[in-house]
């Protein structure tokens, strides 16, 4: 069955992330000037100014900073999951990224409750970083 | 409006004339526009205004416990005083707490009452100095303090949804210039796309401490006959979505004392009002303006 839900618009600015997430990994931005690991991608630190980068994997452990669970589909590609959860995870080294839990039932989500990637390869060049219950007590800071 | 008085104190015109007109409800560009909002978080389903505001929602309820508790007091309060005002789209359509329970989720923490109108129509203000408004038909609602603050970060980027927004800013700048008291506010005019919206601005504005909102609203304090009236047309819960409009046209319409049944006052046993705070919104949480009016 082929996939009918939207996917990202791959830019300048966002491809590194992209291609990343094709290999597994979560790739951010650090910056050089004052260690800010950044999410969305910015050709400065929205912190310093600074212009200059290095590449951070995110070792894909955080915490549910917020969710929202969806009784409407507001594209048709979702209407099978429904209920299904949006969340902003709080990664360990710092950003906040959108993505789905996956991997328990809307209620059994909390905020804070801690969490790892689980890659979700949608189509041939995409993969999608969403996140599950943290199996195991192991990098929890 | 900050805008209309600059250039009326520059003297580069007399009038100013802001107005919003949408057909927003029979058309489908307002649905364009919200499904557009979301950008590439739409690979994770997560579309349109609702969702971001469940989002912020959610993590109030986490840091100073809100709930559906507090924001079906604002839902049922400003539904109430929609069966005041003809004009309302919810007019004739009173809503119960029962009700409020009984509603169908969105998209979760926020019921389908939680969530603002999509209306077809518009509302318009003139603004102008004092001077000229002396000699018009109506008595002027006058702009005594004015505030913004734009935090300006998408919500998935921001850590601070459960406040303090820009509301806490824009509130006490508006205050500062008028030289008054939150204290002596007589009602409010709040931007409510969603309930939690008007809850996190009352709160940020000082009314109520962090979660406390829910014993505030206890007993009808918002409602016709309460002691601090809110979103006195219905509101965008229940009289209609125009943007920024909606409150500031409605706080105008109060100080003027043009409101029939639903007139502060002796009308709707709360008090004359001699201020009234009007906030704007805009974004998820991202940007706010504060407007307070008083009686000529
Ligand atoms: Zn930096």
């Amino acid at each position: 069955m082929s996939y009918d839900k939207p996917l990202p618009r791959i830019n300048a600015d966002n491809q590194a992330f992209w291609e990343g997430c094709r290999m597994h990994e979560l790739r951010f931005q650090q910056c050089k000037g004052c260690g800010h690991v950044r999410w969305p991608p910015s050709d400065r630190c929205p912190r310093c100014h600074c212009t200059e980068t290095r590449r951070l994997i995110s070792k894909g452990i955080g915490r549910v900073y917020t969710f929202a669970v969806y009784h409407v589909a507001y594209h048709p590609g979702f209407a099978g999951d429904l209920p299904y959860t949006v969340a902003v995870v709080a990664l360990d080294e710092g950003p906040h990224l959108l993505t789905n839990i996956v991997g328990c039932r809307p209620e059994q989500v909390v905020c804070d409750m801690p969490v790892e990637v689980a890659w979700e390869d949608v189509v041939d060049r995409i993969t999608l970083p969403k996140f599950r219950p943290l199996s195991s007590a192991e990098g929890l800071g | 409006m900050q805008h209309a008085v600059g250039v009326l104190e520059s003297g580069l015109c007399r009038y100013v004339l802001i107005s919003y007109g949408h057909n927003a409800l029979s058309g489908d560009s307002m649905r364009r526009m919200l499904m557009e909002l979301s950008g590439d978080d739409a690979v994770f389903g997560h579309f349109g205004a609702t969702g971001g505001y469940a989002l912020a929602a959610r993590r109030a309820m986490h840091e100073f416990g809100t709930g559906p508790e507090t924001w079906k007091k604002i839902a049922v309060g400003q539904r109430k005083w929609a069966n005041l005002n003809p004009a309302a789209m919810m007019f004739g359509k009173p809503m119960t707490e029962a009700d409020y329970d009984k509603a169908r989720w969105v998209v979760e923490p926020l019921r389908l009452p939680d969530n603002c109108l999509i209306t077809d129509g518009g509302r318009a203000i003139i603004v102008t100095s004092l001077e000229r408004a002396r000699d018009l038909k109506q008595p002027p609602a006058v702009i005594m303090g004015m505030g913004q603050d734009h935090p300006s970060t998408a919500v998935a980027q921001s850590d601070w949804m459960a406040g303090p927004t820009g509301a806490r800013k824009a509130g006490e700048t508006a205050l500062a210039m008028a030289g008054i008291r939150l204290d002596e506010v007589d009602a409010c005019e709040i931007y409510d796309c969603f309930t939690y919206t008007v809850e996190i601005t009352l709160q940020d504005y000082g009314f109520f401490k962090p979660g406390e909102g829910r014993d505030w609203l206890q007993g009808g304090t918002i409602e016709p006959g309460g002691s601090m009236p809110v979103n006195t047309s219905g509101g965008q819960l229940s009289e209609a979505y125009f943007m920024g409009l909606t409150p500031i046209a409605e706080g105008a319409m109060q100080i003027m004392g043009r409101c029939g049944k639903r007139q502060l006052g002796p009308e709707t046993r709360t008090k004359s009002p001699e201020i009234i705070m009007i906030s704007d919104n805009g974004g998820i949480l991202e940007s706010h303006s504060c407007i307070l009016l008083r009686r000529w």
